[in-house]
C-alpha cells in the first residue's frame, strides 16, 4: 500500500516568526509525506503550528514569517525552488487550499460563476466562455449546489453553500493536493457532516490527496487514514486513524486529547482534560515542550528533546517509548 | 422548601421585525416555548444556529424583553420588570458568554473585573473586598492568585479568560447561570477543565444552569436534561441519557447522526439542508422541509410537545399518534 507515489513530501521543515523578542519557532523540524489519493489529518491546538504549516506548503507565508530550514516537494517539485512565474502556474494547478472562513475567502462583489471563471482564466488564458460555463456547471453539480446559483453573489448563499463553492474553486484545476484548513469549523454540526461526506465522495471521484487540518480529534479520525498530531510546532505522533480511536500506546498528549472530549457513546466516562495551558511559543519549555503538562514526565524530558521514532505501528516523539518499557495507560 | 422549580418559563415568545421586499414583517426565533429548571439542575439547550437557543438565553438574562409569555424566577414574574427590580433580578442570574476574548475589558486587570460587581452589588470594600476576590480566583482555579490579579486579559489563555468570566459571574452570588457555548471557542485540551469547574460549582452552590450548546456530546456530559430546539420550537426534551439512547424526534436523530464519534457512520437522515423558516406566517412543523418521514399533516398542522413518559416529551406527529 505504501508503494504509492508521494504527492507531498515535507522534510525537516522549520518556520519562524520574527518577534520583538527574537525569532519564534512556529514549526520545528517537521517531516511528513502524503501519498496519492490519501487523506491525512493534522490535529493540533491553536498555536501548534498547523496553519503555519499549511501556509508554508502553499508558499503563502508573508511578512514576519519565513522558512528557516527543510524542504517541501509537491509531485517531486521543490515549492521553494520555483520562480515567481512558475509558482503562479503551479499554485492551484497542483496544490490548492480551502480556508477556514468561507465568508471571507469569496469576493463579495463577484458572482459564483465569475469567481470560478477567474480562477480558470488565470491559468488557461484561452479558455472559451462556453468551456468555462460548462466546467463551472460540472463543479456545482459535484458539490451539489443548484446551477442557478452560478449567478448568485456570496451573500445570497448560506454558510454551508459558501464553503461548498470554496471547495469547488479549490478543485477546479484538478490539483493533486488540496489543503483544507478547518473547513467546517464555523458550520453547524449537521452541515459539517454533510460537507465532510461530500468531501470524501468528491475525493473518491476526482482523486486528489487531502491534508485536513483541524482541532477536532474525533472528526479527523473519522475522515483521514493517517493523523499527525502537532504540539508546539512539532509532530508528536503520527499514526493510523483507527489506532487513534482507542487508548493504548500513544504520546501522553494524544492520550490526554483522547480523554479530553466528552463522547456520545461511552457511558460515565470521566473526562479529564490536560492540566496547564497550551504552550507559549515565545517561552517554550526546555526539552520536550509538553513536559510541564505531562503526568509521565521525567528529568530527562526537561532537558532532552525526544525525536519522532517508530514505535509499533506509529511514530511517536516521547522518551517513554524510547528504549524503555511501554507505559501502562489506563 | 416547595417543589416549585427555580425557573419556570411559560409560552415564551420573542419576535423580531425584519424587512422583506421593503415590507415590515416579523420572525419568531422563539415561538411559544415552555420549560423549567430546578435548583442545582443543568438544562442543556441544544440546536443549530438559528434555532433560537441564544435568544432564549438572552431573554432569561433579560438582555431582551420577551414579546409575550412569562418567566417566573423563584415564583416572581421577571419577564417585564424594569429598573431596580431588574437589577435585583440580575444579582441572581448571570451569564457566561461564548467568546472570552470579547467579554473581558482589555484595559482592565483581572482584579478590576471582579471589583466592580462586588462593590456595586455586595457593597464590599477594603479588606473584605480583597479577600473575596482572592477566594473567587482560587475557586475558579486561577492560582497563584497574587499573580493573576494584576494581569490583563491579553496575558491569559482562552481557558483562563473563561475562568475569569466565570469568577465574575459568581461574584454577585447568583443562583442561576446562563452559559452560552462556554467551551466552543476554547482549545480541546482545556474544555474538559471548564466543564469540570462548572460541574463543581453546580454541586457546591446548587447552582442552576441553562447550558446552551450545539454539541450533543458535551450536553450529555454536563446536562441533567437536554432540550432540543429547531426553528424556535422545542422538538424534544428528556433526561440526557434517555435522549441519546432513545431519540424519538427525527431532528434529534439527525443531530445525533451528524455528531462525530460514532463507531459506524450512517447516511444523514435528512432530505434537504434548508435553514428553518422563522417567519410568523409559517405553518406546520418547522422541521417538515428536512424531515425524511414528512406527511401531509406535518406541513399543515404544528405538532404539540407531548409527554411520552414523565421525563420525555416530543413534538412530532409520528410519535404522538
Amino acid at each position: 500500500m505504501t508503494e504509492r507515489k508521494p504527492v507531498l513530501e515535507i522534510e525537516h521543515l522549520s518556520v519562524a516568526y520574527d518577534s520583538p523578542r527574537g525569532p519564534v519557532q512556529a514549526v520545528n523540524d517537521v517531516s511528513l509525506a502524503i501519498y496519492e489519493e490519501e487523506i491525512v489529518g493534522l490535529v493540533g491546538e491553536s498555536g501548534s503550528g498547523k496553519s503555519t504549516m499549511a501556509y508554508a506548503i502553499m508558499r503563502l507565508l508573508k511578512g514576519v514569517a519565513y522558512v528557516t530550514g527543510g524542504s517541501i516537494k509537491i509531485n517531486g517539485k521543490d515549492v521553494y525552488g520555483l520562480s515567481k512565474q512558475e509558482l503562479r502556474a503551479f499554485r492551484w494547478a497542483e496544490m490548492a487550499m480551502v480556508f477556514q472562513s468561507a465568508m471571507s475567502a469569496l469576493n463579495p462583489v463577484m458572482t459564483v460563476e465569475q469567481q470560478i471563471a477567474d480562477t480558470i482564466r488565470s491559468h488557461q488564458k484561452n479558455a472559451s466562455s462556453a468551456e468555462i460555463r460548462k466546467r463551472a456547471e460540472e463543479l456545482l453539480d459535484l458539490v451539489r449546489i443548484d446551477r442557478k446559483h452560478l449567478k448568485s453573489y456570496p451573500h445570497q448563499l448560506s454558510g454551508g453553500m459558501k464553503q461548498r463553492v470554496v471547495i469547488a474553486i479549490a478543485i477546479c484545476l484538478k490539483p493533486s493536493l488540496v489543503i483544507m484548513d478547518e473547513p467546517t469549523t464555523a458550520l453547524d454540526v449537521v452541515v459539517q457532516r454533510s460537507i465532510l461526506d461530500q468531501i470524501q465522495e468528491i475525493q473518491r471521484e476526482v482523486k486528489f490527496a487531502i491534508l485536513f487540518i483541524s482541532h477536532d480529534f474525533s472528526l479527523v479520525s473519522e475522515l483521514a487514514s493517517r493523523v499527525a498530531i502537532m504540539y508546539a510546532g512539532r509532530v508528536v505522533e503520527l499514526a493510523g486513524s483507527r489506532r487513534l480511536r482507542v487508548a493504548g500506546e500513544h504520546h501522553p498528549y494524544t492520550e490526554g486529547l483522547l480523554r479530553a472530549i466528552p463522547r456520545l457513546t461511552a457511558d460515565d466516562v470521566v473526562i479529564e482534560g490536560i492540566p496547564g495551558n497550551p504552550p507559549n511559543l515565545v517561552e517554550l519549555p526546555s526539552g520536550c515542550a509538553f513536559h510541564p503538562r505531562c503526568a509521565h514526565a521525567t528529568e530527562r524530558c526537561a532537558v532532552e528533546e525526544p525525536r519522532l521514532q517508530k514505535t509499533g505501528q506509529a511514530e511517536i516523539a516521547c522518551h517513554l517509548f524510547q528504549g524503555r518499557e511501554v507505559p501502562q495507560h489506563v | 422548601m416547595s417543589d416549585d422549580p427555580l425557573l419556570r418559563v411559560d409560552e415564551l415568545v420573542v419576535r423580531f421585525p425584519i424587512k422583506a421586499n421593503g415590507q415590515k414583517t416579523f420572525i419568531r426565533p422563539v415561538d411559544r416555548v415552555s420549560f423549567f429548571i430546578r435548583e442545582g439542575e443543568v438544562l442543556a439547550l441544544v440546536g443549530e444556529s438559528g434555532s433560537g437557543k441564544t435568544t432564549i438565553g438572552k431573554a432569561m438574562m433579560r438582555i431582551l424583553e420577551p414579546t409575550s409569555g412569562s418567566i417566573l424566577f423563584d415564583q416572581k414574574e421577571v419577564g417585564h420588570v424594569r429598573g431596580r427590580k431588574l437589577i435585583d433580578y440580575r444579582t441572581s442570574v448571570q451569564m457566561i458568554f461564548q467568546d472570552p476574548f470579547g467579554s473581558l475589558n482589555p484595559v482592565r486587570t483581572i482584579e478590576q473585573h471582579l471589583q466592580f460587581p462586588l462593590q456595586k452589588h455586595q457593597q464590599l470594600r477594603g479588606q473584605a473586598l480583597d479577600e473575596r476576590i482572592t477566594s473567587l480566583l482560587e475557586q475558579v482555579g486561577l492560582t497563584p492568585v497574587a499573580e493573576t490579579r494584576i494581569k490583563y486579559p491579553h496575558e491569559l489563555s482562552g481557558g483562563q479568560r473563561q475562568r475569569v468570566a466565570i469568577a465574575r459571574a459568581l461574584a454577585v452570588g447568583p443562583r442561576f447561570l446562563v452559559a452560552d457555548e462556554p467551551i466552543s471557542m476554547l482549545d480541546v485540551s482545556i474544555r474538559a477543565g471548564i466543564l469540570r469547574l462548572m460541574n463543581e460549582l453546580k454541586e457546591q452552590y446548587r447552582l442552576a444552569f441553562l447550558y446552551i450548546t450545539h454539541d450533543l456530546a458535551s450536553a450529555r456530559y454536563f446536562g441533567d436534561r437536554i432540550m432540543v430546539m429547531y426553528g424556535g420550537k422545542i422538538m424534544e426534551s428528556a433526561d440526557s441519557r434517555e435522549l441519546l439512547r432513545r431519540p424519538l424526534h427525527p431532528y434529534t436523530q439527525l443531530l445525533l447522526a451528524a455528531t462525530p464519534g460514532h463507531e459506524e457512520k450512517q447516511a444523514l437522515p435528512e432530505t434537504s439542508n434548508l435553514p428553518p423558516n422563522l417567519a410568523e406566517s409559517r405553518k406546520g412543523c418547522p422541521f417538515a422541509s428536512r424531515c425524511p418521514h414528512v406527511t401531509a399533516q406535518c406541513e399543515q398542522e404544528e405538532p404539540k410537545l407531548e409527554e411520552i413518559t414523565d421525563s420525555h416529551a416530543v413534538a412530532c406527529h409520528l410519535v404522538s399518534t
